[in-house]
């Protein structure tokens, strides 16, 4: 397979994973596309460095995190981008009223959170064990404890704020 | 709304998600080369700029030729023409070699090494264009002296603020220079460290 084909069907295969990230780092669609593209882009470039000694999956995680880090920090408008808009599902996409007005709380509480923090309880939501995102982060592992317990206590307050 | 909620809405999202595949081959490609291209805009747009303003001066030139009524003259329009458009046309062959690198082939790193070697070179382009812009004011001063005010300044003595126009030209022109060649420095640099970021 060329390695063109091996990235596309690797960008398919895991555009839920792209899609996540970029919906915690931004809070609008145009940045989303933005960042999207940006994440794509950069994984594109630093594929042939991929070695194995890794899950495919982690090395997506953090070159997609970085990038967001990045992106956030710059937070600059690209004029030019290619329309990838029916690629982005909006909360109205989802069928389930419920789920809807669930992922609309879920946001809300996410974007109390700093950039670092966002990225560790994305990756917790995502089901990673401590290892695992000390792995992805490059934090230690009981670091990654101590933070994570944190931020749940900051989420909670807030939770119990609204 | 508690932890444990947000865990299931967002394993509930996830599954959701997985089971949306919308993007396209040609989406993921099209993403890719576009990036890729947008890092090369800037000093595209203002080589592009550059050239059609040396175009259209010397298609001023060319169509006032018959005006160049001496053998000197008409030496110092070839000369300048030749500078006009000469140079810009070997700018503008290598900004269309640096486009046209097919990054879908090939590592984004042999790519990059490929583009700072054309890079390179145009910047010991620029370098022999500085200096020949120099030289080429000594033809282009008397060319279009000649067009617009039908003036042989070889035959005329300049006056003392024409000295000093020309001298304040001169000074003008070191410092355009210095900063449109500091600017090729930068983006060479930059595009060494993306190379570096490589390694």
């Amino acid at each position: 397979m060329q390695k063109e084909e091996v990235f596309t069907d690797l960008i398919r295969e895991h555009q839920a994973l792209l899609y996540k990230v970029t919906s915690i780092y931004t809070d609008n669609k145009e940045d989303q596309e933005d960042l999207f593209q940006e994440i794509v882009f950069q994984l594109w470039k630093y594929f042939d460095s991929f070695r194995n000694d890794s899950k495919i999956t982690t090395w997506m995680y953090r070159v997609a995190m970085n990038t967001a880090i990045t992106f956030v920090k710059k937070k600059k408008r690209r004029p030019d981008s290619v329309s990838v808009a029916d690629v982005f599902s909006t909360q109205s996409d989802y069928k389930d009223d419920v789920l809807e007005e669930r992922l609309k709380l879920l946001y809300q509480h996410l974007q109390h959170l700093n950039t670092l923090e966002k990225g560790l309880i994305f990756l917790l939501l995502e089901g990673k064990s401590y290892k695992e995102i000390a792995q992805i982060t490059g934090l230690s592992d009981s670091n990654v404890g101590t933070k994570i317990s944190r931020i749940k206590k900051k989420l909670k307050t807030n939770m119990t704020k609204q | 709304m508690d932890i444990e909620e947000l865990q299931s809405a967002w394993t509930q999202m996830s599954n959701e998600l997985n089971h949306q595949k919308k993007l396209t081959n040609q989406i993921i490609l099209d993403m890719t080369k576009q990036k890729y291209q947008n890092k090369f805009t800037t000093i595209t747009k203002y080589e592009t700029l550059g050239a059609i303003i040396c175009f259209a001066i010397a298609f001023f030139v060319l169509i006032n030729f018959k005006k160049l009524d001496t053998w000197y003259l008409q030496v110092c329009g070839i000369l300048s023409l030749s500078f006009l458009i000469v140079l810009p046309a070997i700018v503008l062959t290598t900004l269309k070699r640096i486009k046209n690198i097919d990054i879908l082939n090939g590592s984004y790193k042999d790519n990059l090494k490929l583009y700072l070697k054309t890079k390179n070179r145009l910047l010991r382009l620029q370098q022999i264009g500085i200096a020949v812009g120099f030289i080429g004011l000594v033809f282009i001063v008397p060319v279009t002296s000649k067009i617009i005010s039908n003036k042989n300044v070889f035959l005329t003595s300049l006056k003392t603020e024409q000295y000093i126009i020309f001298a304040i030209t001169i000074v003008a022109m070191v410092f355009f220079c210095k900063w449109a060649y500091n600017g090729y420095l930068k983006v060479t640099r930059s595009a060494q460290e993306l190379l570096q970021d490589l390694e």
